[in-house]
């Protein structure tokens, strides 16, 4: 198998979550800090985001049935998602809590329910991008390791 | 030499958590995690000391700015406390609470490194 292939194609693949504006420069922040000591670092924030972020927009979609017109209940549940998004750079993500926010502040519901929409669909894109991304790194194994004959 | 830096970290939301956790062992800094700002209320009550506070705003029982004017009014007025929220419109109450500066989210790793070289000379100049 040809390991630098697979990992120029992860390069590739994460040029293109940027280009997209799917990930911003926070993600390398997280990059950054993975390590000998943490090999899997950003894979596994990664994990944890998405099963966090999973909760909110759940615990949201209840809210938004629950309680009516409850902007600030609503809210506060889109800072926290918000929040996490900054955290590890999900851009596009980030941007459509905001304009849910954004709606909230004007007292919208339409506005309200259709960024959740797009913010799962991101919250889906990003995932199944992501996932992607990690299975081609796992393959190419680490980076120090010496390029093996092609098979 | 002066021993690590102390550092508490209130924060409940575990991406961020994970997030600074590794940059906070950059610096190789001995790290106490609250999940809200009780827990960090009630570790200064049993009188655990810090050099450096990292604090969240918005978590469950109670919020960070609560939790900073209780710690000051006991008296610990030498802990550095670094505010921290991804809203930028909470910055005039953690400061009135009484932190030392608020830094919006995502913190950067170099700017925590600055502060934490701050408590650090500081804690070499207190040694002399």
């Amino acid at each position: 198998m040809d390991y630098s292939n697979l990992r120029r194609q992860a390069a590739s693949m994460k040029k293109g979550l940027f280009d997209q504006g799917l990930l911003d420069e926070q993600f390398r922040q997280v990059e950054d800090l993975q390590d000998e000591a943490s090999p899997n670092f950003v894979e596994e924030v990664v994990a944890v985001f998405f099963k966090d972020s999973c909760r909110l927009i759940s615990n949201l979609e209840q809210a938004l049935e629950k309680y009516p017109r409850d902007f600030n209940r609503w809210d506060a549940y889109m800072q926290q998602l918000k929040g996490s998004c900054s955290s590890i750079g999900a851009s596009r993500m980030k941007n459509e809590c905001m304009l849910f926010r954004d709606n909230c502040g004007k007292g919208n519901v339409e506005g309200c329910m259709g960024c959740l929409q797009k913010l799962k669909r991101e919250h889906a894109i990003l995932r199944q991008k992501l996932e992607s991304y990690f299975q081609l790194l796992r393959q190419a194994g680490p980076a120090g390791a010496a390029t093996r004959p092609v098979m | 030499m002066a021993s690590p830096v102390k550092v508490l970290l209130v924060e409940d939301t575990r991406v961020d958590a994970l997030v600074l956790l590794a940059m906070l062992r950059r610096f190789h800094c001995e790290i106490i995690i609250a999940n809200n700002g009780k827990e960090a209320v009630d570790l200064f009550l049993e009188g655990k000391k810090f050099d450096f506070v990292l604090c969240d705003n918005e978590m469950p029982i109670m919020t960070g700015p609560e939790a900073v004017e209780k710690i000051r009014a006991m008296g610990e007025t030498d802990v550095k406390i670094i505010g921290i929220s991804s809203n930028n419109n909470v910055r005039e109450v953690f400061m009135t609470a009484g932190v030392d500066v608020f830094i919006p989210k995502p913190l950067k790793i170099d700017v925590l490194g600055a502060m934490i070289q701050e408590v650090i000379n500081k804690k070499n100049n207190a040694m002399f």
